[in-house]
Parts: structure tokens; C-alpha cells; sequence
């Protein structure tokens, strides 16, 4: 293949930080097919316009979802990535795996694709950039046979996606991993069979830390927090105190609810629980010091998403704690979901998210109609963000009316 | 808790809604038969894994008799 200059994209290999043109460089040696993108791309830059269309019928046999269509508009001009599908596939939670499945993955897409993959996209799953329409059915077959399935894409359950838990963080409250691998084969259905108003995520974070940003990228973002009190190492704090670590500036003032007390003569740290919100701040300050508390479980956050119908949403909480301990645990979270989903499927418009549907409709309805109460650690400030109203069968038996009458 | 079996009664009405037509969409069978979209879905999973109905997958998923549409090629 002869080589085009691509000045443009040229610039984007300078600096110490990884390259993706250098990547699909490399790639352009053994693929014709990087090449062309290569060029098509260099011409967006230069003409300030996309050369992709999206969409169209393509898919393997069974399966609604998993692959993406993707054509160039002048396939004369082009012919190597004429047809340039994206195909989405499960990843192993956590994202670990061994060299052997890695080059079993990169094997497959270089015998049938262009070489070149996202490892990972925003949902989590491995993607595989670019391959012809007649490979797609050859490519999941033997994807099928080394024991990889087909991720989400459409108006469906896209992948489930886990923080990497218990696999290496100490700060997990629960099993992010199990927890994904569990909830997603439960789900596979509404994974691979798109028939909602919209595409709907669930991201499983086992701190506040929250590493893969549910509470902002995910209809449904469970993470990980302890229901009793922060422990607190009384020896380690007093180590923080010989290191000049200065713990009132770093850690008690910016606690965000002043929960945290420093006495400095006597060195000591304490709580007040019922203050806490488990924001993580001060076990990030001071890890050897202070821990989350022994009762640990996930709170149940729900409509986060970006911009669409409605602006971005950050997701609010439904369920304040939930244990996820066990296999058994998991059903509850499950039931909920398909209940949330149900609600959502009987009233959401097209191309609607959760988050859009609860903020058209009302929190009230939504909770009415899940079944959910509503409690407290719902509302953001009290008095100030009523999503909850009381219902006049609440005020009827509560003898009270709103303006404090006797009913 | 899993769904439980799908309603008999359910499963006759899809089919005879799904022999008027070519291919539809689930909720609107639900519309037409008068159920809720949830008891449409549970008894379209039971009614294709008794390879009477099929997944039609066309940017969305439609539904109808097995072999009554042809699947693009």
C-alpha cells in the first residue's frame, strides 16, 4: 500500500502519553483496512466532518444486540473500510484476564477483522474496531466456541460493569466481581434482546470511591457502603500525628458533614456515626488509620446518565443499604431491577432513559410504582428537595392534612 | 424473584394477534390484547422457546410466528 501523508494526525503522536494513530500505525503494516481509517480520519480533520454512518441491520444469528453497523460514505474512495463494523464483547469482571485468553481474543479479530480493538470502551466491554459484514457470524462463532459472548448494544441492558473490587482494593465493600458475573448471566436475556425505550446500564462500585463513575455513567449504579460506624485506629492516628500529617486541615475540615473531631493533646480521632455520609474522604487521608465500619453492603443509586432527552443526570438513591454478601443477597437487587424495568417499559418514551421517565413522571409515581417506600437518604436536603409527596391516603391515616389541620 | 409461567390466556391471544399480522413489536401486542408489555414478554419467551413464535431483529425486536418472516439475508 502506498503511504499517504497524514499531517494532522501526526501531531497527535507527539508527547509522552500513548498514541492511537501510532497504534493504528502499526496496525496499518498487516491491515489495509487501518490504513484506509487512517485517511478517512486525516480527511475529517481537514473538512471538519464525520465519514462514518451508523447503524444499519447487521448481527449474528439469535442475537439482537452485540454488534454495531458502521459504513464509510464514499466506499469507492475507500473500499478496505467500506464496511466497518464494531462488535461488542463481554468482559471478564474486573477486566482480569490471562495471556492466553488475551491472544486467543487478539488471534480470532486479526484472522477475521482489521486488527485493532478498545480495550475498553465506556461500558467496559472489550470492542473490536472494523470488520466486513460476511465475517461477523464467522467471528462469533468462534468467539462462542473460546468461551466469549456478545456484549450489549441497542435499547437494551448494556454490559454490566464492576470496579475492580475485592480482586485488589482494600476500600471494596462488597464483591464487585462475583457480583457482576452473577447479575449479568441472570440478565443475559435483556442483554442480548433489545425491546426497552432505551439503553439502561448498571455499574457496580465497591467504595464511594466509585472507580467506575456510576453514579454519573449508569441508569443503575450500585456501590459499595457500611451501615454501621468507621473504625478508627487510635495507634495509627497518633503514627499520622508523628509524621506531621496535619489531620485537622486534611482530613476534619474537609469532611463534608464535620463528622470528624482531632483532638490534638490527647491525639485522638473520633466519629459521630449518625453524621457520617461514607464519602470515603478520610479513609483516602488516612488509610492505616481509619477503615469502614464491619456491616458492609451497596446503596441502590438510580438514573445517572448523559445529556439526551434531558440534560446529564447524577443518580439518586433508592435503596440506602443493601447487603451483598451472597448469592442470596442478590435477589433482592434482581427483583428490584426487573421491577424498575417493568415500571420504565410501561411509561418511558422512545429513546428515554430511567433518569428522563422519573423526572417527566415524578419520583413519587416511580416509587409507587416499583414499590419502594420513600425514606429519607431519598431527599437531598431536607425541606429543600421534596421528590416526595404524601399521598392523601398517607394524610388520611396520618388524621393530619397538609397545612396541619386535623383531617 | 424470577417471573413466573407466562399466562395461558396470554400466550392464545399473542397468538392469534400474531396470525393477523406480519411482524409486531410487543408492547404493541400488549396494546392491542389488552395486557400489560411485562406478561406480553414472559409469554413471548415461553411461546419461542416452544418454537412458535421468533425474535425478528430489525434496529428493534419484533415478534411474529416462526417462519412467517423471511430474515434478511
Amino acid at each position: 500500500m502506498t503511504e499517504k501523508k497524514t499531517p494532522l494526525l501526526d501531531e497527535l503522536e507527539k508527547g509522552k502519553w500513548p498514541s492511537f494513530v501510532t497504534e493504528i500505525k502499526r496496525a496499518a503494516v498487516k491491515s489495509e483496512a487501518a490504513g484506509e481509517l487512517l485517511q478517512v480520519l486525516e480527511r475529517s480533520y481537514n473538512e471538519r466532518r464525520g465519514h462514518w454512518k451508523h447503524g444499519g441491520i447487521v448481527g449474528v444469528r439469535g442475537y439482537g444486540g452485540g454488534v454495531i453497523g458502521r459504513y464509510v460514505d464514499e466506499p469507492q474512495t475507500y473500499p478496505n473500510v467500506a464496511e466497518f463494523h464494531t462488535i461488542r464483547l463481554l468482559q471478564p469482571s474486573g477486566w482480569f484476564y490471562n495471556t492466553k485468553a488475551l491472544r486467543t481474543i487478539c488471534d480470532i479479530w486479526e484472522k477475521h477483522g482489521s486488527g485493532l480493538t478498545n480495550m475498553h470502551g465506556s461500558t467496559g466491554d472489550i470492542i473490536l474496531l472494523g470488520c466486513k459484514t460476511e465475517h461477523i457470524q464467522p467471528i462469533f462463532d468462534e468467539f462462542s466456541e473460546a468461551g466469549f459472548d456478545l456484549g450489549g448494544s441497542g435499547s437494551c441492558l448494556r454490559t454490566p460493569n464492576c470496579c475492580v473490587g475485592p480482586g485488589r482494593c482494600e476500600h471494596a465493600c462488597y464483591d464487585t466481581l462475583e457480583a457482576c458475573y452473577n447479575i449479568t448471566n441472570e440478565f443475559m436475556d435483556e442483554l442480548h434482546r433489545p425491546m426497552w425505550p432505551y439503553k439502561s446500564k448498571i455499574k457496580f462500585s465497591g467504595c464511594a470511591n466509585d472507580c467506575t463513575s456510576s453514579i454519573a455513567r449508569s441508569d443503575c449504579s450500585v456501590i459499595g457502603t457500611w451501615r454501621d460506624t468507621l473504625r478508627i485506629d487510635q495507634d495509627a492516628v497518633k503514627e499520622y500525628v508523628a509524621k506531621k500529617f496535619d489531620i485537622q486541615e486534611m482530613v476534619c475540615d474537609k469532611c463534608p458533614t464535620r463528622c470528624l473531631t482531632f483532638n490534638a493533646s490527647t491525639q485522638e480521632l473520633s466519629v459521630v456515626g449518625e453524621d457520617c455520609t461514607r464519602c470515603m474522604h478520610c479513609i483516602n487521608m488516612m488509610p492505616k488509620a481509619i477503615r469502614a465500619g464491619k456491616e458492609k453492603g451497596a446503596t441502590i443509586l438510580i438514573g445517572g446518565k448523559s445529556t439526551i432527552v434531558q440534560s446529564a443526570f447524577m443518580s439518586w438513591v433508592i435503596v440506602p443499604f443493601m447487603k451483598m454478601e451472597t448469592e442470596d443477597d442478590f435477589e433482592p437487587f434482581k427483583d428490584l431491577m426487573r421491577r424498575i424495568w417493568e415500571w420504565w417499559d410501561e411509561n418511558g418514551k422512545s429513546r428515554e432513559r430511567i433518569g428522563e421517565t422519573i423526572y417527566r413522571l415524578g419520583m413519587t409515581k416511580f416509587l409507587q410504582g416499583i414499590d419502594v417506600p420513600p425514606v429519607p437518604q431519598m431527599v437531598f436536603r431536607p425541606r429543600a428537595n421534596p421528590y416526595v409527596f404524601w399521598n392523601q391516603d398517607d394524610l388520611d391515616r396520618s388524621g393530619t392534612a397538609l397545612d396541619g389541620s386535623k383531617l | 424473584m424470577a417471573r413466573g409461567p407466562a399466562d395461558p390466556e396470554v400466550k392464545a391471544k399473542v397468538l392469534e394477534y400474531l396470525g393477523k399480522v406480519q411482524k409486531a413489536k410487543s408492547r404493541d401486542v400488549a396494546v392491542a390484547i389488552g395486557a400489560t408489555k411485562s406478561d406480553v414478554d414472559n409469554a413471548v419467551k415461553e411461546l419461542t422457546a416452544e418454537d412458535l413464535v421468533e425474535y425478528l431483529y430489525i434496529t428493534t425486536t419484533f415478534i411474529c410466528l416462526k417462519g412467517k418472516v423471511q430474515t434478511p439475508s
